[in-house]
Order: C-alpha cells, then structure tokens, then sequence
C-alpha cells in the first residue's frame, strides 16, 4: 500500500502504468471473492436438492401422504414423516416451554438484579456452557436424567397423577427413563444458556437513560422489566428464542440417547419416541443405496431442513423488525 | 427524623402489592437461575467426575481397542485434530472471501442477499443433514467412508461461522481509514486485504476460532463421513477415527472400559472447546482494551 | 470561601427554610473512589427555577441523580450527608424509593419515550401509583399534555407509538410524562440539549408555566438559557458550589474570579 506513495516527480508515466494493473487486480480480487460467495450458495443448493432428489422415491412410492402416515416398517418396506416429526416437534415444544421461562428469568436476574461480580462469573459460565458439545448433553442425559427419570420423577407422576382423568395419558407408560419428556429436557437445558445469553445481550443494549426514565417515574424492577424492557427488546427475545428453537429442532447427540427411539405417537410424555435427526443417525448406516428406505430417510432430512428453515426465517423476520 | 416527615410521605395503598409483584418476580427469577446453574453444574461435575476416573497416559498414547484391552483414544485424538485442521483450512479462505464480498460488494445487490441468508441457513442448519449431504456427493460416489469427507462436513458448518464475523467486523472498520488508504491510491483489494482485515484481525480470528470450537465437538456429521475408525489411520482417503464418533461409540456400550473412556473423551472435548472459547472471550478482550 | 458566598450561600448550619424545597446539607458523593461532589450545601427554593451551571464533569448532573436516587442503580457510587425534602432526609436508605421518584420526576438530555403509544406512556406513571377510572385517566391525560402544549398537535394519534414524534415533541411528551404523576419536584437534565432552537424555545416557554405548580432543577449547558429561565443560577466547578445567586446578580454582577471567567467565556 505505500507503494502509492509514489514520487510527484514524473507524474505522467505513473498514472498509465498504474492504470491498467490497478483494475486487473481490482476485478480479479473481486471475482475471487465472489467465487467464494456463490461457492456457499452452492453448497445450500445442492443441501437442498440431494435431500429432495434422495427423498423423491419415498415421496412418489407414498405420495404427499408420506407426511402424514403413521408407520416406519423396514421389514413390509413401508415408511411415513408422523412419527419422527412428531417427536421432533413435541421434544423442541417441551424444550422451548421449559428453557424459556427459565432463561428469561436468568437473563433478568443476570442484567437487572444479582450483583456485578456475580452476574459477571454466572453470566461468563452460562455464556461458556452454550458451548459445550452437545454429544456431552447426550452422555448428562443418559447417564443421569435417566435414571433420575426411571426412578424418581416418573413413579411420583404416575403414582400421583395416574388416576386423574385428562392427565392420566400423559403420564401413562412404563418407567423406562428414556421417552419424550427426557429428550425434552436435556434440549432444555442445552438450549438454555444459549437463549438466556441471547436476552442478555438484548437487555444489555437497552439505553440506560430509557431505564432511568422508569425508574424516574417511581416503577419496581419489576415494573420496569415488563413495561418498558420487555416491550423494547420484545423482537429480540422472540428471535433468540426461535434461534434455540431451531437448535433443538435439528439436535441430533443430545437427544438420540435418551428418546427412546421408538416410531410411535400418543399422548404419553414418559413414552419412547424418536425424531428425525435420531432416526436418521440410528437407521442410515443399516439402509442399502438406492433403497425405498434411504429414499425415505432423506425425504425426512428435506422436511427437517424445511422446519428448520421455517424457524430461519421467522427468526430473521422478527429481528428486522427490530432494525426498523 | 420520622416525627418531622411530610403529609406527602403517607403510604400509597397500592405500594404494598406492588412490592409483593416486584419481591415475587425477584424471587422466582434467582430460582430460574439456581435451576439453571444446578443444571450446568451437575454436567461439569458428572464430566470432571467420570472423565478424571478414566484419565491416564494409556488413555491418552493407546489406540482404541477391543473391550478389556487397555485400550485408549490416540488414534481418536489424533483424527479429531487432522479432520479439523483440514476443515478450517478449507473453511478458512472461502469463509473470508464470501466475508469479504458481502461487506465490500455486497450493499444493495440481491446476489449478496441471498448469500447472507444462505449462510444463515447453513449456519443453523441440523448437522446432521451437512453429514447427509456429504455422505451422497463426496462418500456414496466414491465407494467407501474417508477422512476428507468428515472434514469437507466439517468445513461447511465452519464456513458460515467465518463468514458472518468477517462480515460484522470488516463493516467495523472505520469508513475514513479506507478512505485514507485509497486516498494514497492504493487498490481496492490492497485497502481490504492489508488495512481493513488488518485492522479487524482480531474479530476475524475470533471468528474462525470459534468456528474451530464448534467444529471441534460435532458428532452428528461425522457419522456418515469418516464413520470412525478402531485403529490409527492417517489417510485421509480412509475412514478416519475421531473424538465424538469414539464417545458415541463408547457410551452406549456395555464394557465398563469402554464407558469409562468415553467420559474421558468427553471431558477432553470439552476441554478443548472451552479452552478455546475461553482464550477468545478472554485473551482478545483484554489485548483490545 | 464561605464569606465570600452571599446572599444566597448557606452554611452548613444553616436551618432548611419552609420555602425550601430541597435543602442540601454538607453533601458528598462519590464514584466508587472517586470524589464527584464537595461538600455541598444549597437550598432549592419552592416555585422556583434553579439553574446548574459550569463545565462538563464539574458534578451538576450528578446533584440532579442525588435527588431521585438514580444513583442507587449502580453498584459503588455513594452520597453523605443531608438532602431534605418534605421532612424527610432523601440519602435515608430506609426511604421508599418508588415513591421518592413519583413526587421528584425527572427529564433526561435525550428524549427518552417508551416503546408504546403516546397515550400508554404517560398512563404508565400514572397507573403505577393510581387508580384511576377510563375516564379520570383521559382527562390526566388530556391534562398534561395541553400543559406541555402538545395536546393540540397529537389529539388525533395518541394510540401510534411515540417513537414516531419529532424530537422536540418527544421531549414535550417525557416532561408531560413526568408532571402526569403530579410531582413536587422536576430534575431536568440538560433537556434541550439534543432539540432544535425552535423546540428549545417551546421548553423554555413551558418552564415559564410549569413553575407556577413545580421546583424546577435544571442542569444546562447553555448560560443564556440559565439567563432567560432561572430564578436563581448555581456555579459549579471540580464537584464544589462556587457561587449562587439570583440569576440577574450572577450574570452582571459575580463574586467569584471563576465565575466570571466561566461566563465570559475564558474556560469551560
């Protein structure tokens, strides 16, 4: 770059030698880059078209049906989206309304409450914990959700709840450990330093003075949480919520080991289900190339992207609302 | 003092129920909190108590091995370190391009729109679907499981970590440095390639070192790319072992050792990823201060 | 210093007058090691507009942050000393905050509106320490924002949210905001500092009124404004009370080398 510093004395031949290299380079680096740019585009593209090509024999042998159809039988060779899906949504459900309330209440004690030493080292270790691999949520799970589940939470449910019409089904099932509940759980607490870590950064930016202003008036912390911090940061909050959202959705690790893995819907939270990241990790390395199974193994993979996709964009939606 | 206080003093009826609102949302947050905590604990714990247990020098200089074999998680180490050396290689140029090219070119034009939500997408895409994905272009082709497909899986989850902090931090970069450079008549590419990534350096190499923590811990797109592998392999032309595959494999098996082993290699994952995090939260903090 | 402070100036000893409404005894402050404020002894006087002025850091907006306790939201800031307001010492830590900050409101340099409509931002005070029927809430509302003058520009949009307002409606709205809970007391803090001329003149104006009902505090930057609204102007400088005095003495006639220096330009 100091070469440009060249010498005024010759101006003349400077500037024709200098102009042609000068936008060589330029348009060179330029499509360098750009070749970088299209290079990511491409591999999204070709993400999306393997899975929709891969999945097209299930989608043409069980037509749109495939979505809805309630069976996954390697031995008649017959397949159907309900049953994972449904783990998948309802284990991401259970995760979500148990990591949120608990985040946002982290996030508020974290930015308005604890003292600043203290908010600094807990802030640092949930931050740190966000982290942490999530095969690691899987091994926690398994080692220690389950037995906790098997033995303590589950015999209490059923022993308390198991007789109350309306709740009964949802507590119906042996005490295996494993089931929707547990997989809900561990995404619980893998997302939620994740979620709590995004509200706090969104509480952290709120103007101080907008704060001042409620407290000036008189409010509670309370008060100035819901009325004003909340409402201020309301975008941001719902998208660091649908960021973790879609980090449960497509959870492979932490989940596989304490689902259950079972293809099967009902109402019962303590009974073994499977998602689709699991089911594609466990049943994938035992499906032949070119078989009717495989096919429906990426045809679940190109609903997956789609759901997580989905969460994508509502994320993005309402952060831009934000920026506005 | 008391005695002297004002009519305006008098209590306002409704100042009690609100201390009871505000005293209630205090206390049921520091128990979200508590719960939180208890929960991150009892994992630190669990790791550190069932990792310390299995931690030796064999555990860490032996193969993996058939149960009762003393056997160790070497040539496991070893893979994790070459698939993720190769997959930032790889990740780290085309991370910093495609970076480049949104904040230098990409103002306005619909191309760079699309590019910045396609590198959204990858980056909260299910991971195990980028194993997928590999698995049908760079595994089923070919014939056999490899280690350069386990880093090229790698590699696109990396990318789009890079590529939005090059972004982010090249767009920090004041508008009146760029200006004095090519007031000096420097070429675009020279102003972005020596002053500007220069000058955010620091928030680039957060980025892939945190692209490097990420990619460090993935099981998921690793299953159905170099698979694994029970012995040392150094080719990446074949199935390679790695960390995460190995404490899948280990954890759910029955053998005692194998278990053990698998909360060792837990626990040095887990090292590593918050070591790193650590060094970046830490060390470029108190260097940009 | 103290014999050369007149008329206005106290000494420590000095009794808190009735027609005081803040009297500040022998107060200090600091930030976390740091001394802000020394030994400050002054009274606000009742229906009065007192203005601080001197140069940045010098401690005036600090003062005004005693007042309602803002300072109390951050760890490590700490005052000594005696504020009197209705008989009740404002530094007590037994003192009941909310209620403190609904008989002293205060207005900020920038307009700060809450993220909700117009209607609902000046409800909100008032809602947090009264109950008040559809009805009496319209006509407080209604109230206040004719006071500020901006009744007749946004009657029709009091549901659209108040970030939409110009700047100097939006500080109009944060001073209605205030005065709708019916303090006695109203810090203002550099209030024009981020409007136009034109809106600045309006607030002005406004303070002009507003003293009938309110003690006004305002911290300034701008000595003609302290000329043309002030009853009684404060100098300030490193964290000490120079000088006070009514404001037509301060500005023909001051006692202090540094005042003087400060007003004719030569520092600050």
């Amino acid at each position: 770059m100091t070469s440009a510093a060249a010498p005024r004395t010759q101006p003349a031949p400077i500037q024709e030698a200098r102009k042609i290299p000068f936008w060589k380079g330029d348009r060179l680096f330029r499509l360098l880059v750009a070749a970088c740019a299209l290079l990511v585009l491409v591999s999204l593209g070709g993400l999306v078209l393997t899975m929709a090509f891969g999945g097209s024999k299930a989608f043409s042998t069980f037509g749109p049906s495939f979505v809805i159809r309630n069976v996954w039988n390697p031995v008649t060779n017959e397949y159907g989206a309900l049953a994972p899906v449904f783990g998948t949504i309802g284990s991401t459900l259970i995760a979500v309304l148990i990591g949120v309330p608990l985040a946002f209440g982290a996030a508020f004690w974290l930015t308005n409450i604890a003292p600043p030493m203290v908010a600094g080292v807990v802030g640092t270790a949930v931050q740190l914990l966000a982290a942490v691999p999530s095969i690691i949520f899987g091994m926690w799970g398994f080692f220690i959700v389950v037995p906790f589940m098997a033995q303590h939470v589950q015999p209490f449910f059923r022993h308390h709840f198991g007789h109350v019409p309306g709740i009964r089904w949802l507590v119906h099932g042996a005490p295996f450990g494993y089931g929707l509940l547990t997989g809900g759980i561990v995404l619980a607490v893998m997302i939620t330093p994740f979620v709590t870590a995004v509200m706090r950064d969104v509480f952290a930016v709120m103007p101080p003075m907008l704060k001042e202003s409620a407290y000036g008036l008189g409010a509670t912390r309370w008060e100035v949480m819901r009325r004003v911090i909340v409402p201020w940061s309301r975008a941001g909050m719902i998208g660091g919520v649908v960021l973790g959202m879609g980090r449960a959705l497509g959870e492979t690790m932490a989940v596989t080991f304490v689902i259950g893995n079972a293809n099967t819907i009902g109402w019962s939270l303590f009974a073994p289900r499977n998602t689709v990241a699991s089911l594609v990790a466990l049943e994938f390395p035992e499906s032949a190339a070119g078989s009717l199974k495989l096919s429906s193994l990426l045809a679940l993979g190109f609903i997956l992207m789609l759901l997580s996709f989905t969460t994508l964009a509502i994320a993005r939606w309402l952060l831009r609302e934000k920026k506005a | 003092m008391s005695k002297t206080m004002g009519e305006g003093w008098r209590k306002d009826p409704r100042a009690t129920q609100r201390l009871v609102m505000d005293r209630l949302a205090t206390g049921m947050s520091f128990v979200a909190t508590g719960i939180l905590v208890l929960a991150l604990a009892s994992i630190l714990w669990t790791l550190l108590w069932n990792g310390l247990a299995g931690l030796s020098i064999a555990a860490l200089i032996h193969p993996m091995g058939p149960p009762g074999s003393n056997g160790g998680l070497a040539n496991a180490i070893l893979g994790s370190f070459i698939q993720t050396a190769v997959a930032l290689i790889l990740a780290t140029p085309i991370g910093l391009g495609c970076g480049i090219y949104l904040s230098e070119f990409g103002s306005g034009s619909k191309f760079a729109t699309a590019v910045r939500f396609v590198s959204d997408v990858l980056l909260s895409a299910p991971s195990i679907l980028i194993g997928l994905f590999v698995y049908l272009v760079l595994v089923a082709p070919f014939g056999h499981f490899s280690g350069i497909a386990g880093s090229v899986a790698l590699a696109i989850l990396a990318v789009p970590i890079i590529v939005r902090t090059t972004e982010d931090m090249l767009r920090l970069v004041p508008v009146a440095m760029r200006e004095a450079g090519s007031a000096l008549g420097a070429a675009h590419w020279r102003v972005v390639l020596f002053l500007c990534l220069r000058s955010a350096l620091p928030g680039v190499l957060t980025g892939i070192l945190l692209a490097l923590a990420r990619v460090s811990g993935e099981t998921a797109p690793l299953l159905f790319t170099s698979l694994g592998n029970q012995n040392w392999s150094f080719s990446l032309n074949k199935p390679m072992a790695s960390l995460p595959i190995a404490i899948y494999q280990y954890a759910g098996a029955s053998y005692d050792d194998w278990v053990r082993l698998a909360w060792t290699g837990a626990l040095l994952v887990t090292l590593g990823v918050l070591s790193i995090n650590i060094i970046v939260r830490f060390g470029f903090r108190s260097k940009q201060s | 210093m103290s014999e050369a402070l007149q008329d206005l100036s106290l000494s420590s000893q000095s009794p808190a007058s009735p027609e005081a409404a803040l009297a500040v005894r022998e107060l200090d402050f600091y930030y976390g090691e740091k001394q802000a404020l020394k030994s400050i002894t002054m009274d606000f006087r009742k229906q009065n507009v007192t203005a601080m002025i001197g140069p940045s850091g010098c401690g005036k907006s600090t003062l005004l942050r005693i007042f309602n306790r803002m300072y109390d939201l951050y760890p490590g800031q700490k005052a000594t000393g005696t504020v009197l307001f209705d008989g009740a010492d404002i530094l007590d830590p037994g003192l009941d905050l909310n209620m403190l900050r609904s008989r002293i409101g205060m207005v900020f340099q920038k307009p700060t509106p809450f993220p909700m409509s117009i209607y609902d931002n000046i409800a909100f005070g008032v809602r947090l320490h009264e109950k008040l029927s559809r009805s009496e809430m319209d006509a407080r509302v209604e109230d206040v924002l004719t006071r500020v003058a901006l009744w007749k520009e946004v009657r029709d949009r009091l549901k659209e949210p108040a970030g939409g307002m110009s700047g100097g409606q939006q500080q109009r709205l944060c001073i209605a905001r205030s005065i709708a809970t019916k303090p006695e007391v109203l810090l203002l803090d550099e209030p024009t500092s981020a409007l136009d001329p034109i809106s600045t003149a309006r607030i002005e104006e406004l303070l002009d009124e507003l003293k009938q009902d309110f003690t006004i505090a305002i911290v300034t930057h701008n000595m003609q404004q302290a000329a043309r609204c002030a009853d009684q102007v404060a100098f300030f400088y490193l964290g000490s009370l120079i000088e006070m005095d009514s404001a037509d003495r301060m500005f023909t006639n001051p006692r202090q080398k540094q005042t003087q220096d400060y007003i004719t330009g030569r520092f600050g």
